[in-house]
């Protein structure tokens, strides 16, 4: 996982987490206006992209399977959202949905997931992943008055106040996410899931439940997955399934986990600023870039920097 | 129903199924040679239908000719994508390739959209309402050519498989590539030839896609999907299968459509797929003889 020590007794990871939550909390008070503040509006992506990112590193990077159906995850928590408030039962930024959401997600991951991780290995439980995020996108498209077809549902967006409640929130999200998955790698649990990527055979052998510990790895990944999508539908006030099923949902958390070093807890914070930075520049410069750089990213970083930023200058 | 509209439905099934077919093929030689799902395939068949297009919009060229131009620029570009991209990483297992095919077909698709628009195309010649009526069934020309095309490429790539020294090596390789080193068989030679006939499959592949439905640069990733439910009909190791899914795919999606409607056609087949994916890996077709 990762060496080092800060002040010879706090393991780096935590004094890192917990030096970016202090930055995170104060940082609001310090911008004038935070309304128009750029900054808050790039860190409100940056956290999202994390959180988004710790899902798939969970399962990819520290369970070796790669999943790259993350975009129905993300999809299925916007669409609960958009659902459960235009019914009336659900609310902006209420608790009860956003959770609701999540676990729409996690139960989608379980019951795909056991069918699918017990009995495809490696490029096939890719594939798999990816016609599931297909078939949710038709099922959507198809669902008539309940989705919103084609053109998705759109929700009040009245309800808006300000930009700082997304921005703690995702900051909320981000951290717990980061949080998660160290405390994960630091127990046995994490010590199983890693058996499992590094050899499976030899993990069953010595006793690990194989198949429990991925469909677990994989239903938090897609929690995590989930709550970003409630978050976009809540930022966008609009869920449609060409936006929120599309395969990008899938590629960014990918480059950012790819860039910043799969399998460490820090590298996808690393990946997600270095990516949005990326992003944000080709915006102002090369707007017409922009799409494109996410693909070009992917190829160079895995030919040159196979194991991301963080991995390189690690020597690991 | 009637046995016509059944039979008229089972003809348009298998003649498009054809091109998810020489889709498949290619899929299955680089599969079976690099052990790589080549998740780009259909994005470079869209490429190739680009390239048609505009030799057809710009220079007027016919576009089942101007296979014996995009087909053998499709056999270099793959060698140089191959050289370029695959080289380093086919070393270290599947994670890394499968990535870059990824990120290959979403740097490919985005830089069609901007370079050529996302609207989609489509290539109006004089033959494309040309049909046969052949025992009360209508049979489009175009459809039509995509199966002999389909059907020769096979062949063809079949014969040199089994009858060239090259294709003996690549054969050998994708037996076991270890074996195949002791012999004196270079692997970046053969996963270059093996990853060349992808590319150029998959640019008859474009030809095929460009006469016969209007295209575009989305297209490309659902084309992928198609090709590797195809694939996981037939068998990820045969060729034949892979035709076989392939025209099975399109017979499927030729019912389905008929009786549900188009969307629905997709997600069934989306939904065969993870079942064969999950209860019967090897594919449908698996005869004694195949080895895996």
């Amino acid at each position: 996982m990762t060496p080092g020590k800060f002040a010879g007794k706090i393991p780096l990871p935590l004094a890192i987490i917990v030096a970016f939550a202090a930055v995170g909390c104060i940082l609001p008070r310090l911008v004038q206006d935070t309304e128009s503040s750029y900054l808050i509006y790039v860190l409100f992506q940056i956290f999202l992209f994390i959180t988004l990112a710790q899902g798939w590193n969970l399962v990819a990077g520290y369970t070796g399977q790669i999943s790259l159906g993350q975009h129905a995850f993300f999809g299925s928590g916007a669409y609960v959202t958009a659902m459960f408030w235009n019914s009336g039962l659900g609310g902006y930024f209420d608790p009860f949905t956003i959770l609701l959401s999540g676990f729409a997600a996690t139960l989608l991951a379980i019951l795909i997931g056991i069918p699918l991780l017990s009995r495809l290995r490696g490029d096939y439980f890719a594939l798999g992943t990816l016609g599931l995020g297909e078939i949710l996108r038709v099922i959507v498209i198809q669902g008539g008055a309940i989705t919103g077809g084609s053109s998705g549902l759109i929700l009040p967006s009245s309800a808006y106040t300000s930009i700082t409640i997304y921005y703690y929130y995702s900051l909320a999200l981000a951290l717990f996410a980061t949080l998660t998955v160290y405390l994960i790698t630091k127990s046995r649990r994490g010590l199983a899931l890693v058996a499992v990527r590094d050899c499976e055979i030899a993990a069953a052998a010595s006793g690990i439940h194989i198949l429990k510990y991925k469909v677990v790895a994989f239903a938090i990944g897609a929690f995590f997955t989930g709550l970003c999508g409630s978050l976009q539908a809540y930022y966008l006030f609009q869920v449609s399934a060409p936006n929120f099923f599309s395969l990008n949902w899938t590629l960014y958390p990918v480059i950012i986990c790819v860039l910043g070093g799969v399998g460490t807890v820090i590298g996808p914070i690393v990946g997600a600023f270095v990516l949005t930075a990326l992003f944000e520049v080709s915006k102002e410069w090369l707007p017409m870039i922009h799409p494109i750089l996410s693909g070009v990213l992917v190829v160079v970083v895995i030919i040159f920097l196979p194991g991301g930023i963080l991995r390189t200058k690690l020597q690991r | 129903m009637t046995v016509d509209t059944l039979l008229q439905l089972l003809i348009n099934g298998i003649l498009f199924g054809t091109m998810y077919g020489i889709a498949a093929i290619g899929l299955s030689v680089i599969f079976g040679i690099m052990h790589i799902i080549f998740l780009a395939q259909g994005t470079m068949i869209v490429l190739a239908a680009y390239c048609c297009y505009w030799l057809f919009k710009l220079y007027g060229m016919n576009p089942y000719l101007s296979a014996f131009v995009i087909v053998p620029a499709f056999l270099v570009l793959g060698q140089v994508l191959y050289h370029g991209l695959f080289r380093r990483v086919s070393v270290s297992g599947r994670f890394p390739s499968l990535l870059i095919a990824f990120g290959l077909m979403s740097l490919l698709e985005n830089l069609m959209s901007v370079l050529w628009t996302p609207n989609p195309r489509a290539i109006d010649a004089v033959y494309s309402s040309y049909g046969i009526t052949l025992l009360n069934l209508n049979i489009s020309f175009t459809r039509l050519m995509a199966f002999i095309m389909a059907i020769v490429a096979a062949g063809a790539v079949t014969l040199f498989l089994k009858k060239t020294l090259l294709g003996m090596a690549v054969r050998a390789a994708s037996e076991n590539m270890e074996s195949a080193m002791l012999v004196g068989i270079t692997p970046h030679r053969v996963n270059s030839v093996a990853f060349a006939i992808g590319m150029a499959l998959a640019g008859l592949a474009g030809i095929a896609v460009a006469t016969v439905y209007p295209f575009d640069p989305g297209f490309g990733f659902i084309f992928s999907l198609k090709a590797m439910i195809a694939l996981a009909l037939g068998g990820m190791g045969s060729l034949i299968g892979a035709l076989a899914g392939g025209i099975l795919l399109g017979a499927i999606e030729s019912f389905s459509s008929y009786i549900f409607s188009g969307a629905w056609a997709d997600a069934i087949g989306y939904a065969v797929f993870l079942l064969v994916l999950m209860f019967k890996p090897e594919g449908l077709f698996v005869s004694s003889s195949n080895k895996d």
